[in-house]
């Protein structure tokens, strides 16, 4: 009988180091537009919900044991739109993209499921079926950011992603099941009309252990870790919908259990997520405007917005437990107005970085520079990104930010301590954010994108192909919308809040018009009219220079005053870092960097150096502080369990007879 | 009908006295896969025809209910993966000398008798007898696992077999004091260990006595399950095992072995209340998802990380048996069903990479995913599976675990055990890429597959994507075992 | 036969069935725990052809024969034919537990036995059961006696005491379980010596002994 070893000829082996035959154009093609299909399929679905009747949909055969049930209401609409509008740029930004980077087919044909799990995460209506769409979506993510899983930092990246990510969905797997278990049901309606039954331990439990695990998901302190680190090594397209459309699950998980189900909640809870938010809020920008890596800075500075917004949301619900309904309503609509926005530009500065990546190979500020001229679409569309993200006027933020400090100042000024302090220290906090946002965004926009290039690859840069720029253009006009006409978000956001009395009360909220006008606050801006005069008051500087100018003589050519060196070289310029230097330096305790200084003297003389090095390296204080111990006791119990299995069948039978001695004794 | 429920003990001990007969061949081997076969179709005949009632064969001695129906289809779905597997498995060490014909032919007896045996224990209708098959599963197995005659596959064989069968003789001692116990609650003799008289007579059965009785049950059917403290042989022999054996014993076996725990706990529930059994099972259950956790963690071997794995499950399964409510039961049975698939197709996997790099440390292997699709896809696949990621049907089963420890108002019990298990996947996840992903090594050996093996891996992958999908009539055969094995709502 | 005498019988064959359990603990040499597991099967046997006589039926009787033809005949030969082809000194290494020690484990497991035991005995009085304690003694020291041997063959030997032991449980208490499953039981028995014969056989051409000292290999 012949032994033969087939090589099955259906399953032929890869050889080493051959990569995938770059995919067909059709396959990109394919991808993106099912993507950014799926994305228009979302607004269309959320804006029916949110402008028309809740849905429902139930199908009790698929998934085992469990059965899936859908449940749209003006809520999840909301967030429906918002992932399907970033979905729609990303599809089409990615077709360029992955022919461009030479995408694998695995990741090009999860791209749309990816955007899949996330359209049903705000549509599940049970628990069962929000936690499998939960899973489904981180696990998607997951084999998204290990795309390039030849780089070792991606792999990494990925493992610690999804230890992180696991965590975090255990945590709300165990409140979830608790909430179910205490209300008597499975469906969210159910839920809610048996939500008076539960004890204040149970509420509380899962606020916490809900707050712990959204938390995580949306980046907030200090379960936030993952964050910088998967979506600074998963390509770009990827980490624009992790940053602005997954992030916003965790925002959405919030609000749905905690806020709307689990019905108006105690001072401290508010209290808790204005704290959380807080510290999120100045730790991610800190971190951001110390960042030298372009994705890293985003990704933290993803943490900032989120912590922005769940400052919000607890200053609403700290606002509605002490009685002023209407400066909550405003909080309220300024969180979620924030989180469209963010969407926005956060979408936009990821595009943009990824087509720097893409055309340079570079993520380092520190190497860029020059691009203004090299690639003027994706300079502009990262000034506009990073001016959204700055929340000075004419930038997306712009609007959402002032709406938040006017719920923070316009707080009832009677009575209550906790408002009385708390308050004018979110003030402070916010502040503080707001202006080293600024400086983050300055670094990179001016660092990475103006002056002269510091590299070769730099220097090299080419534009983007037109998909990418289309979808990018697509991300700016909606930052556009959000900075001078975020009246066009209006409606939208009063059918929101109505579904949410809980927190909003019945006041009205913000009149999102030409004007926005508080009512009952006495506050207003026009940001559309702010627009105009800040671009009538360019242009007639333009104008005036150029009237100017014809008074004046020609030009002369003379060499550039270089303090006696030959020539300005690029090294010249300020570096990312040196930009951050100051504030590194004031911000020490906190940052706690490691720093190296190595200085090469010549074997000759003591006195003259022939070689400095410097190096610093900024790695995650929470990381260090809280995640190592944590770790390192695992692996010690994990050893401790290990040196007790060491072999010895006498050891083994031994346990064994101490289980039978143990059952023996106690069942007397 | 009766004739039906004697197919899935004789049809493989047929198999098995063909394969004495012919040595290895082609043809024994191809009757030893349409004997796995037979047991699962004879699994699917029984389930259509059984809808909430019991039936017997031979007399009083063989008796199938739900519960019955869903082990024969884990014992025949699994049985038919291994054997076809077992094909170009054998046929691979034969060429490659880590085996002889010898070696080879009692391969091909051993098998079948260790799917005959596990029928028996999931068909009789005696506890005695239960007892009798499930310590002949260790006697069938014993040179299973010792096939390659290694100084490490003795070792593994040694302690597998003292180790089980102290545990099994402390059942013994168990269904001996239960007896007692039947007789002095007025049972006749030649019947008081048939399930359905202890059943009927379990609130008449001594407490003091039943409860010695259960606790030495408990930790006798819990050292075949894998469960403290009688878990130690668990990672040894099914590292040494060879791959298809591994699947059996830890898709398999231990799972035929909780049922025989979950028989013996429905009696015990009526007899004492369902606290003393609940306390032990979830003592030893947290204690063995622990030490999984822990052993996962440190882990430097893939076969034993794939043990310890098995050993996670079981404690996990123990912990919702605990719980004891429909639910629960009905999640233990969708889960046993999903691990069984899912464990084969890891096992396979990875006796594939053992058999290309000779060696089963995990830092040797890098690279799979590039240099082989469909080996490196079945390994992701079915870690996916047992890490227990959507969509497949261990993430429901997860779920609805959770949710009928929630209920039963155990979540306590949740809480410790979801951080283990975060812990078990993060050290599944961390070697899993370090296999997996990234640039594979330059001297790294070419990974063959033989055809029978490939058939049944990617038979593997489509069933698990199948069942993460719906379990479609199994949902109702599952709710039926669970209200026949006297759970509560 | 008195009942006298029947009490007088029962409660010899279980002293000497824990006697030699006792004696096992204390000798070394391989040759000897054989010899004292083959005194102990028949004592084993004892037990059955006794109750047989006194209730005048044949069944048990037929059991006891089997027993002590399985138990005190074949399956001490296949471990003496075991121990006879051990090269090595036919003693036993210096055991993990010394002697004394281990002597006086041993009577403590006897009083646990006997408190254990209660709950049982309290359930049917009469004779039979009142041996038990004895008889559940030896399967603590069966236990004892495997994690505390360093060779094969006195594992195998407490193994196969742990299962005399159980069995004499079972026919003190119940007059033996259901046929079919003592069948069952005994052909597993059967099976089991004979696979850790083999096993032993293969570990000395493997290992170079049959210490199991030697069985550490396998480890994370």
């Amino acid at each position: 009988m012949t032994t033969a070893l087939h090589n099955s000829p259906t399953v032929p082996a890869l050889g080493e180091g051959a990569r995938a035959a770059p995919p067909a154009g059709a396959l990109a093609w394919l991808s993106g537009g099912l993507t950014a299909a799926l994305g228009a399929v979302g607004v269309a679905l959320g804006l029916s919900v949110i402008f028309g009747e809740p849905r429902q949909l139930r199908i009790g055969w698929l998934l085992p044991l469990v059965g899936v049930r859908l449940d749209l209401d003006p809520l999840g609409g909301l967030f429906l739109v918002a992932t399907g509008a970033v979905s729609i740029a990303v599809g089409i930004y990615a077709v360029g993209y992955a022919q461009r980077e030479r995408w694998a087919r695995f990741p090009l044909a999860i791209l749309p499921l990816f955007v899949a799990g996330m359209l049903l995460v705000p549509a599940a209506g049970s628990i069962t079926t929000f936690l499998v769409s939960w899973e489904l979506m981180a696990a998607v993510s997951l084999f998204l950011v290990l795309s390039e899983h030849r780089r070792e930092a991606v792999r990494s990246a990925g493992v610690f992603y999804a230890i992180m990510t696991q965590l975090g969905f255990a945590s709300i797997l165990l409140a979830l099941v608790v909430l179910s278990a205490a209300a008597g049901g499975d469906a969210f309606s159910t839920i809610s009309a048996h939500v008076h039954d539960l004890s204040s331990g149970t509420k509380t439990t899962v606020f916490l252990l809900t707050l712990m695990g959204f938390g995580s998901k949306a980046g907030l302190l200090p379960l936030h870790a993952w964050l910088p680190r998967a979506h600074t090594e998963a390509p770009s397209p990827v980490s624009a919908l992790m940053s602005a459309a997954m992030v916003n699950m965790g925002i959405y998980g919030i609000i749905r259990i905690d806020l709307q189900l689990l019905g108006p909640g105690p001072n401290w809870w508010g209290l808790t997520l204005m704290i959380i938010g807080a510290l999120s809020a100045v730790f991610g920008v800190l971190q951001a405007s110390v960042a030298t890596d372009l994705k890293r800075l985003l990704a933290y500075s993803t943490t900032e917005n989120m912590g922005l917004i769940t400052l919000s949301l607890g200053a609403a619900i700290l606002l509605r437990s002490s009685g002023a309904p209407t400066v909550a309503a405003i909080a309220l609509t300024a969180a979620l107005l924030h989180l469209l926005s963010h969407a926005a530009f956060k979408t936009l500065a990821f595009l943009a970085a990824g087509s720097v990546l893409a055309a340079t190979g570079l993520r380092d500020l520190d190497k860029l520079g020059g691009l203004a001229r090299r690639m003027p679409v994706t300079t502009v569309m990262f000034g506009i990104a990073a001016l959204g993200a700055s929340g000075l006027p004419l930038g997306a933020g712009f609007v959402s930010e002032w709406l938040m400090l006017q719920s923070l100042i316009h707080s009832p000024a009677d009575g209550n301590t906790t408002l009385a302090l708390a308050m004018p220290l979110s003030v402070g906090a916010v502040a503080l954010t707001t202006g080293l946002g600024i400086a983050a965004m300055v670094k990179a926009f001016g660092v990475g994108f103006l002056a002269r290039p510091r590299s070769a690859a730099a220097e090299a840069a080419q534009e983007a192909p037109a998909s990418m720029l289309t979808g990018m253009t697509l991300a700016a006009a909606a930052c556009a919308v959000f900075a001078v006409a975020p009246a066009l978000l209006g409606p939208t956001l009063r059918q929101v809040l109505a579904v949410l009395p809980t927190v909003g009360g019945h006041a009205a909220g913000p009149q999102l018009g030409t004007f926005l006008r508080l009512p009952g606050v006495g506050g207003s801006l026009s940001p559309g009219l702010l627009a105009a005069a800040l671009i009538i008051a360019v242009l007639l500087t333009l104008g005036l220079s150029r009237w100017g100018a014809r008074h004046r003589p020609a030009a002369a050519m003379a060499p550039l005053w270089a303090s006696g060196a030959d020539t300005l070289s690029s090294r010249m310029q300020y570096t990312a870092t040196s930009f951050a230097e100051p504030l590194q330096r004031v911000f020490d305790n906190v940052l706690r960097p490691d720093i190296d200084v190595e200085v090469t003297h010549f074997a000759e003389s003591q006195y003259l150096v022939e070689k400095v090095t410097f190096r610093s390296r900024l790695a995650d204080p929470v990381e260090q502080r809280l995640y190592t111990p944590v770790i390192r006791a695992v692996n010690a119990v994990a050893e401790w369990v290990r040196g007790a299995h060491t072999g010895s069948v006498h050891l083994y039978l031994a346990y064994g007879a101490t289980g039978l001695l143990i059952v023996l004794l106690v069942t007397r | 009908m009766g004739i039906l429920l004697l197919v899935p003990i004789l049809a493989p001990l047929a198999a098995a006295a063909l394969a004495a007969v012919l040595g290895w061949r082609r043809l024994s081997a191809w009757v030893t896969i349409l004997a796995a076969l037979s047991v699962l179709i004879t699994a699917a005949v029984l389930g259509f025809g059984i809808e909430s009632g019991v039936r017997f064969g031979v007399g009083d001695l063989l008796r199938v209910d739900s519960l019955g129906v869903t082990m024969l289809l884990v014992i025949g779905t699994v049985g038919t993966l291994a054997t076809w597997a077992s094909i170009g498995y054998i046929d691979a060490e034969l060429a490659h000398r880590h085996t002889d014909q010898r070696g080879a032919h009692l391969y091909g007896v051993l098998l079948p008798v260790f799917l005959a045996a596990m029928a028996l224990a999931v068909l009789a209708n005696n506890i005695g007898v239960m007892w009798a098959a499930i310590e002949a599963t260790t006697v069938a197995t014993a040179f299973l696992v010792g096939h390659r005659r290694t100084r490490g596959a003795l070792e593994a064989s040694w302690k597998y077999v003292v180790i089980c069968s102290v545990g099994i003789a402390l059942a013994f001692l168990g269904t001996v004091l239960l007896y007692f116990a039947s007789l002095h609650a007025g049972a006749s003799s030649g019947q008081a260990l048939d399930l359905d008289v202890l059943l009927s007579r379990a609130a008449r059965l001594d407490p003091d006595v039943t409860r010695l009785a259960a606790g030495l049950l408990l930790l006798g059917y819990g050292a075949k399950v894998g469960l403290v403290p009688f878990h130690t042989w668990v990672a040894d022999a099914q590292s040494q095992a060879p791959a298809p054996v591994s699947a059996l014993m830890s898709g398999v076996l231990e799972a035929v072995a909780f049922c025989t725990l979950l028989r013996v706990k429905s009696v015990v529930d009526l007899s004492l209340g369902t606290g003393f059994l609940r306390t032990g099972l979830l003592t030893v259950g947290l204690l063995t998802l622990l030490v999984a956790a822990s052993m996962l963690v440190v882990q430097k071997d893939f076969k034993r990380m794939l043990a310890y794995s098995s050993m996670e499950n079981m404690g996990l399964i123990a912990i919702a048996a605990s719980a004891g409510t429909r639910l629960a039961i009905a999640a233990i049975l969708l889960h046993v069903l999903a691990h069984g698939i899912g464990k084969s197709l890891v096992f396979l996997a990875a006796g594939q990479l053992q058999a290309a790099h000779d060696s089963t440390a995990i830092r040797d292997v890098t690279g799979v995913l590039t240099r082989s699709r469909l080996i490196g896809a079945s390994f992701a696949v079915g870690l996916a599976v047992l890490v227990g990621l959507p969509p497949f049907a261990m993430f429901a089963s997860e779920l609805s675990i959770s949710r009928a420890l929630a209920g039963a108002h155990l979540a306590w019990a949740l809480g410790a055990a979801l951080p283990l298990m975060v812990i078990a996947f993060a050290a599944l996840v961390r070697h899993g890429t370090r296999m997996l992903l990234g640039p594979p090594d330059a001297s790294s050996p070419a990974i063959a597959v033989p055809r029978s093996i490939a058939a049944a891996l990617l038979t593997a992958v489509i069933l698990s994507v199948a069942l993460g999908m719906t379990a479609g009539p199994l949902t109702d055969l599952f709710h039926t075992a669970a209200t026949q094995l006297g759970a509560s709502h | 036969m008195t009942e006298a005498t029947y009490t007088g019988a029962l409660d010899l064959a279980a002293g000497a069935f824990l006697l030699t359990a006792v004696l096992i603990v204390w000798r070394r040499e391989l040759s000897a725990i054989v010899r004292l597991l083959a005194w102990q099967g028949a004592a084993l046997a004892v037990l059955p052809i006794i109750e047989g006589i006194y209730q005048r039926e044949p069944a048990p009787i037929v059991v006891g024969v089997v027993v002590l033809l399985l138990r005190a005949v074949v399956l001490p030969i296949l471990l003496a034919r075991a121990v006879g082809t051990e090269d090595q000194e036919r003693r036993e290494s210096t055991p993990l537990v010394n002697t004394t020690a281990s002597l006086l484990i041993t009577a403590g497991l006897t009083v646990l036995a006997y408190a254990v035991t209660q709950p049982i005995i309290a359930l049917d009085r009469s004779p039979t059961t009142r041996a038990l304690p004895a008889v559940f003694a030896v399967i603590l020291i069966a236990v004892f006696v495997m994690v505390s041997r360093r060779r094969a063959l006195s594992q195998a030997v407490g193994f196969l005491m742990l299962d005399n032991s159980i069995t004499a449980t079972a026919f003190l208490i119940t007059a033996g379980v259901p046929l079919i499953v003592e069948l069952g039981a005994s052909l597993d028995v059967l099976f089991a010596v004979f696979v850790l014969g083999l096993l032993t056989s293969h570990m000395r051409v493997a290992f170079g002994g049959t210490d199991l000292d030697q069985l550490r290999e396998l480890r994370d």
